[in-house]
């Protein structure tokens, strides 16, 4: 059994919703960054990791801002895997890589998902690597014994999502809105929707995430039969004004991540 | 070379790497360009606009002055700057505009760099009665402020983007956002032969008529096909326009002229083929300008309009099978390119067509007086002159 499948277990058992933040790895700097994720990781059932890219398209303004501050504190791809590394002595839930196809390619396809599997990653997802260019990308996570992830946003249709489903392994993706990353104040009726569509269509966990930002989403998407919620965002924008303030910034995220983790009961 | 005969793709180059969420968008683009333009009514109207609109078709012009001075090949311009709006955006931007208007869009989006694809696009949403936001980098509304003032009175928004290089890339990257939120809605004008399949064929296509017109204009002048196709290459859509026509025809050789800003080792250029490598950037997969682990990088070019890391992937493959040979010209020598054409021809060319000028003034010398060299005066250099200004001031 590999960590997704014992995470969403538990989590199916327990009859809640798994609170899987999303943050970019080594923002505001690499060593603040492995700080942060051993906290936030305290309070989570799995973490989302983004690595720093010039040009973030998925994302909005939030992200991209963090993937700028970490290039310009010098994190490399290289530097997100010792992240890892470090992280995997603290946590063993699960950690998926949100990556874009360049950083990969230039890695060398199979050398990436070879190296994210020895630095303890779980699941890559590659936003901007649709099921029609998929075929190098899945093949080398699966000789690598990674999970490829998938999207599906309510733009999806069936026929579309039936080849997605055949592909994806780990957990299904749900985008909640047509958009990039980023807060938004509610949980589109569309989301809910395709959240019980995809109930028909597989036994894969659906893991919503883009605009989560609030607990009370959480408890939306836990109502509707979600197994899981990502925050991304709204955590990163409320962390920005602690970074240099760390004492304070743990004290908060307890607090914080705390009406979430409560959320998700 | 690993060859990819996949939908899209130009040998390894191409493809559609883009979030799922655009997908439903690009494949109602494909079946729309699929069947729209075969329709009678679209053709004739398309036609109609091209002749009577944007003023096709552009003259071949025999620089005689031009061929005089540089004492070899004869030399022709193909003037796209006479073109409607001042460059070949037009033909493109009149296309897709068309295009999205029978789709059933009410509002277009695009991208812009030196403001001619945006002034375009603005055009042709203003004739075609849609509406049409513009997306362009803060560096570049700085440098070509006229194309800027030109876009709001044609009735078009331009929406300033402040992130990353703040130039062309960026504005891609706002407009693909921007169309990932507004898809059900919105019609993606991009401007060059790039992004994910079907713009690069289709942006292709729509240009292919400078090459249609250039063969058909030199065959009655000179009887014969020309020796050299020259044109700048930014994205690649004026040249692509200009050489697709004379692909099959093994006699012609073509040059495409990237800008070589400071020069390759300075770092500073656009240069994707001598200083870049494959990768994957706004949908496709092509020539790239990126640091080692694969961060694009920043660009630097005189010309707005070829400041961009990436290049169209038919071009990636063009030059991979040898049929076209890319080189460079400099900042500098596209300025001293700008002065001698105003100079010898009466036409201010736009500082990315000064790029292929540049080219011709090194080729035309060394070549025999019986060769025919056919070079795209892609646009016209009004634009510009506010930076000409400036270099004179500080040179």
């Amino acid at each position: 059994m590999d960590r997704f499948q014992r995470t969403f277990e538990k989590i199916r058992k327990e009859k809640r919703i798994a609170f899987m933040p999303f943050l970019v790895g080594g923002d505001p700097n690499p060593e603040k960054g492995l700080e942060i994720l051993k906290e936030v990781a305290k309070y989570s059932d799995g973490l989302e990791l983004g690595l720093p890219f010039s040009d973030p398209v998925a994302d909005g303004p939030t992200v991209q801002a963090a993937d700028t501050r970490a290039l310009k504190a010098g994190v490399t791809p290289d530097k997100v895997f010792e992240i890892v590394k470090q992280l995997r002595k603290e946590t063993d839930i699960p950690i998926t890589f949100l990556v874009y196809a360049n950083l990969v390619y230039q890695r060398g396809i199979e050398k990436f998902y070879k190296d994210a599997k020895i630095a303890g990653v779980d699941g890559v997802l590659v936003p901007d690597v649709p099921l029609e260019e998929s075929g190098q990308f899945v093949q080398a996570a699966k000789h690598a014994d990674i999970r490829p992830i998938f999207l599906i946003t309510p733009a999806t249709n069936k026929e579309r999502r039936k080849k997605i489903l055949r592909e994806a392994e780990g957990f299904i993706y749900i985008v909640s809105v047509l958009g990039v990353t980023g807060a938004r104040a509610e949980v589109e009726p569309r989301t809910i929707q395709l959240v019980k569509n995809l109930k028909q269509e597989t036994d894969l966990p659906l893991v919503v995430g883009f605009g989560i930002s609030t607990p009370e989403h959480v408890k939306t998407l836990r109502m509707a039969g979600a197994d899981g919620a990502i925050v991304g965002s709204a955590l990163i924008k409320y962390m920005e004004p602690y970074y240099k303030t760390p004492k304070e910034l743990q004290k908060k995220l307890k607090a914080y991540l705390g009406a979430f983790q409560k959320a998700s009961l | 070379m690993k060859i990819n005969n996949r939908k899209g793709y130009f040998g390894p180059y191409g493809g559609q790497f883009v979030p799922e969420t655009l997908m439903g968008a690009l494949q109602e683009l494909e079946e729309a360009y699929k069947r729209v333009p075969k329709e009678q009514k679209f053709k004739k109207e398309f036609e109609e606009l091209l002749k009577d609109y944007a003023g096709r078709p552009t003259p071949l012009y025999f620089a005689k002055n031009l061929t005089k001075k540089l004492g070899g090949a004869r030399v022709y311009l193909k003037r796209e700057d006479l073109a409607h709006t001042g460059a070949h955006k037009i033909n493109n931007a009149l296309g897709q505009a068309l295009l999205a208007k029978y789709m059933g869009k009410k509002r277009v989006i695009a991208e812009t760099g030196a403001g001619q694809h945006g002034v375009a696009a603005a055009t042709a949403a203003a004739v075609l009665g849609l509406q049409c936001d513009v997306y362009m980098g803060t560096i570049d509304i700085e440098r070509q402020k006229p194309n800027v003032l030109r876009m709001k009175l044609l009735g078009a928004n331009v929406i300033p983007v402040e992130a990353g290089s703040k130039t062309l890339k960026d504005a891609i990257n706002e407009a693909l956002r921007d169309w990932t939120k507004n898809v059900e809605t919105t019609y993606y004008l991009l401007g060059s032969a790039l992004g994910p399949h079907p713009y690069p064929s289709m942006v292709r296509n729509f240009q292919s008529v400078i090459g249609k017109e250039a063969k058909k204009q030199v065959l009655e002048k000179e009887k014969r096909l020309p020796d050299y196709l020259v044109a700048c290459v930014g994205g690649g859509s004026n040249s692509i326009g200009l050489f697709h026509e004379f692909l099959k025809d093994s006699s012609v050789k073509m040059i495409g002229v990237e800008a070589g800003g400071h020069g390759i080792a300075s770092g500073k250029h656009a240069a994707r083929f001598s200083g870049g490598r494959e990768g994957i950037l706004h949908g496709t997969k092509s020539y790239l300008l990126q640091d080692k682990v694969g961060q694009i990088m920043e660009t630097h070019s005189v010309s707005a309009g070829l400041d961009y890391p990436g290049v169209g992937p038919e071009h990636a493959y063009l030059r991979e099978t040898k049929r076209v040979t890319y080189t460079f010209a400099t900042d500098k020598e596209a300025l001293e390119a700008f002065h001698f054409l105003s100079e010898t021809e009466g036409i201010i060319p736009a500082l990315e067509s000064a790029h292929a000028i540049a080219e011709v003034m090194k080729l035309a010398k060394k070549l025999p007086k019986n060769k025919i060299i056919i070079v795209n005066l892609s646009g016209r250099g009004d634009k510009d002159l506010g930076i000409i200004v400036g270099k004179e001031i500080y040179a």
